[in-house]
């Protein structure tokens, strides 16, 4: 069986699993089955195989795994998204521009995607720019205290998403051209090592969000590891990191009060509260959202309520959990599903970053190993990230779970690493051909 | 209670029931096909540096490639003679440094290491050691390429023919 049967066979298991998770929501809300999931199962199914003839045509020997477990992930997404909102049918909008831009990056880059390499510097740059693009004035925009946000009017985005594969895409070119220097470990070549380091504290500094600072410097430490195979180098760097954030969580009160959350979201007396001023326990102030959120999984319990059946409104209709569908749609997902689905949905994303760490194996160049290897690492630290915040493992930062939070940037960026990964794994599957 | 809502929960427990088992097919589904072609081993190791590398294949008995020779013949350069056969032991670096397998003091066009060749289970490759000039395998730049009979090697102003 080729590559492109298994893909053909996942993709038609992923439409029965989202038509069967659509059918579930609308039958608990209106007791009677509408032939509309049915419609929205089909033209789910009917979508991704359109993606699976462009990679047919522009891909043929990429790993056949990759788009069926993205698709299992966005009817994840695109399930709760539909069921915590039904009015908005946005998010279907996203997954259906992330395909676009799935098949845009297959045929742009069909010939050899390797012509990125020339243009690691502009890529380096542009990670810079986007990072920085939010704490721009005008057109920066600050939530809950987080500068993660771009308003241009017409449309908003969350440059931080992009500007982690542009960062890849830099590190790749960069790494492969000096990876013998720089394993040599001289003094004067761990300037750019400093400088990165520098780079992602004034991205904590600027943007109050640790996140997006772990998560860029983790991929540039995993990138520097497998270039150079010198685990000094990781150690030193993780040592560089967590110096700068003690400081950092001693000097700036957003990051403090994350972690102060994070170790104690329960307090048996009032305390400080930061948002209105007053005394309150910490678990109806700044630890509201957190602890509302663990409850939500603990009312999950083994098997779960069921989809459509959870609860994530108070009688009186009001919102539980601020920001359900992005930040914590894990936590929905687990009430719904229970530790079954819950779990099920953990081995999805690790069968996703064992496949991707296996394409970088096989690559048979430096870049796109390294290529490979920053994308899939990127992706894993991202959703052990938002993953650990909402369970309590990690102090909880804003990020998106890859292809099921709601957001249209995190969806189209996460869309055009899944082609990157199909036409490096292609190559590789290829020339290991002839 | 009437009885279609007895229905309605009924079928809910299905459909949850169908979800999970679908959703574990298709995880055990996508597992079982990815471990079918576990068998093809990568080539090289992807963290491991070459002296671990080495030491893990002692450790299991692995057979340690045995130095290949590659054998080149010298079409044009300012540094070698030309029809000149050059038989170089892999791993060999060339490039304009003292000490290289293939000394190209006079080619200007050269970096001090300017490419490696080595040999590896599939045959004979150069790799690009980050060069300025870059490294060209048939007219074309390459980063790391495997070398077929006849191709020619183009480092700076040397152009090498790769011999079987």
């Amino acid at each position: 069986m080729t590559a492109r049967t298994r893909e053909l066979v996942g993709l038609v298991l992923a439409g029965l699993i989202a038509g069967t998770a659509l059918a579930t929501v609308t039958l608990a809300r209106d007791a009677e089955l509408s032939p509309s999931a049915l419609t929205y199962g089909g033209l789910f199914l009917a979508l991704y195989l359109a993606a699976h003839v462009v990679v047919r045509r522009t891909a043929p020997y990429a790993d056949g795994a990759l788009l069926p477990l993205a698709a299992v992930l966005t009817a994840f997404g695109l399930t709760m998204n539909y069921r915590l909102d039904p009015s908005g049918g946005r998010q279907a909008l996203w997954v259906l521009i992330g395909v676009a831009g799935l098949c845009a990056v297959l045929v742009v880059l069909r010939h050899d995607y390797r012509v990125l390499e020339s243009y690691r510097y502009l890529f380096g740059v542009a990670a810079v720019v986007l990072l920085l693009l939010p704490s721009a004035p005008v057109i920066g925009r600050s939530v809950e205290g987080v500068r993660l946000w771009v308003d241009l009017g017409v449309v908003q985005f969350q440059p931080g998403e992009l500007a982690k594969i542009c960062l890849v895409v830099f590190l790749a070119g960069y790494l492969r051209e000096k990876r013998e220097v720089i394993a040599q470990g001289r003094i004067k070549d761990f300037g750019p090592l400093l400088a990165i380091w520098g780079a992602a504290m004034l991205v904590i500094v600027q943007t109050n969000d640790l996140g997006s600072a772990l998560l860029n410097f983790g991929i540039f430490l995993a990138m520097l590891y497998v270039a150079t195979g010198r685990a000094l180098f990781v150690a030193a760097g993780l040592a560089l990191f967590v110096g700068g954030a003690t400081f950092l969580y001693t000097a700036i009160d957003r990051v403090n009060q994350r972690v102060t959350i994070w170790l104690a979201p329960w307090t048996d007396e009032p305390v400080y509260c930061s948002q209105t001023g007053e005394l309150l326990l910490r678990q109806d102030c700044d630890s509201y959202q957190l602890v509302k959120s663990l409850y939500s999984i603990g009312n999950g319990g083994f098997g779960g309520t069921g989809l459509g059946e959870g609860i994530f409104r108070a009688p009186d209709g009001a919102e539980l959990i601020p920001a359900l569908r992005t930040d914590f749609i894990y936590s929905a997902i687990a009430q719904e599903l229970g530790l079954v689905g819950a779990a099920a949905l953990v081995l999805v994303f690790m069968v996703f970053v064992a496949r991707g760490m296996r394409i970088a194996l096989h690559a048979q160049d430096g870049f796109s190993k390294l290529l490979a290897a920053g994308l899939t690492f990127g992706f894993a630290l991202q959703t052990f990230v938002i993953v650990g915040g909402v369970l309590r493992i990690v102090p909880l930062t804003g990020i998106t779970l890859p292809f099921v939070s709601y957001g249209g940037t995190s969806i189209v960026a996460n869309f055009v690493l899944l082609a990157l990964l199909l036409l490096v794994s292609n190559r590789a599957n290829a020339l290991s051909r002839t | 209670m009437n009885v279609l809502a007895l229905a309605t929960e009924e079928a809910l427990l299905a459909l949850k029931i169908g979800f999970l088992v679908l959703l574990y097919l298709f995880i055990v589904y996508i597992v079982r096909s990815a471990t079918r072609d576990m068998s093809e081993a990568p080539q090289e190791s992807i963290i491991l540096g070459a002296k671990e590398a080495a030491a893990l294949r002692a450790e299991h008995g692995i057979v340690e490639h045995t130095p290949a020779v590659a054998r080149f013949v010298v079409l044009e350069s300012p540094a070698l003679d030309t029809g000149r056969a050059l038989e170089l032991t892999t791993p060999a670096v060339v490039g304009r440094e003292a000490g290289n397998g293939v000394p190209l003091d006079a080619d200007e066009f050269a970096s001090g290491r300017h490419a490696r060749i080595d040999s590896r289970t599939d045959g004979i490759w150069v790799e690009d050691l980050g060069s300025t000039n870059g490294t060209f395998v048939n007219g074309g730049r390459i980063s790391a390429e495997r070398l077929e009979p006849g191709d020619v090697l183009r480092i700076g102003q040397t152009e090498l023919v790769f011999e079987p």
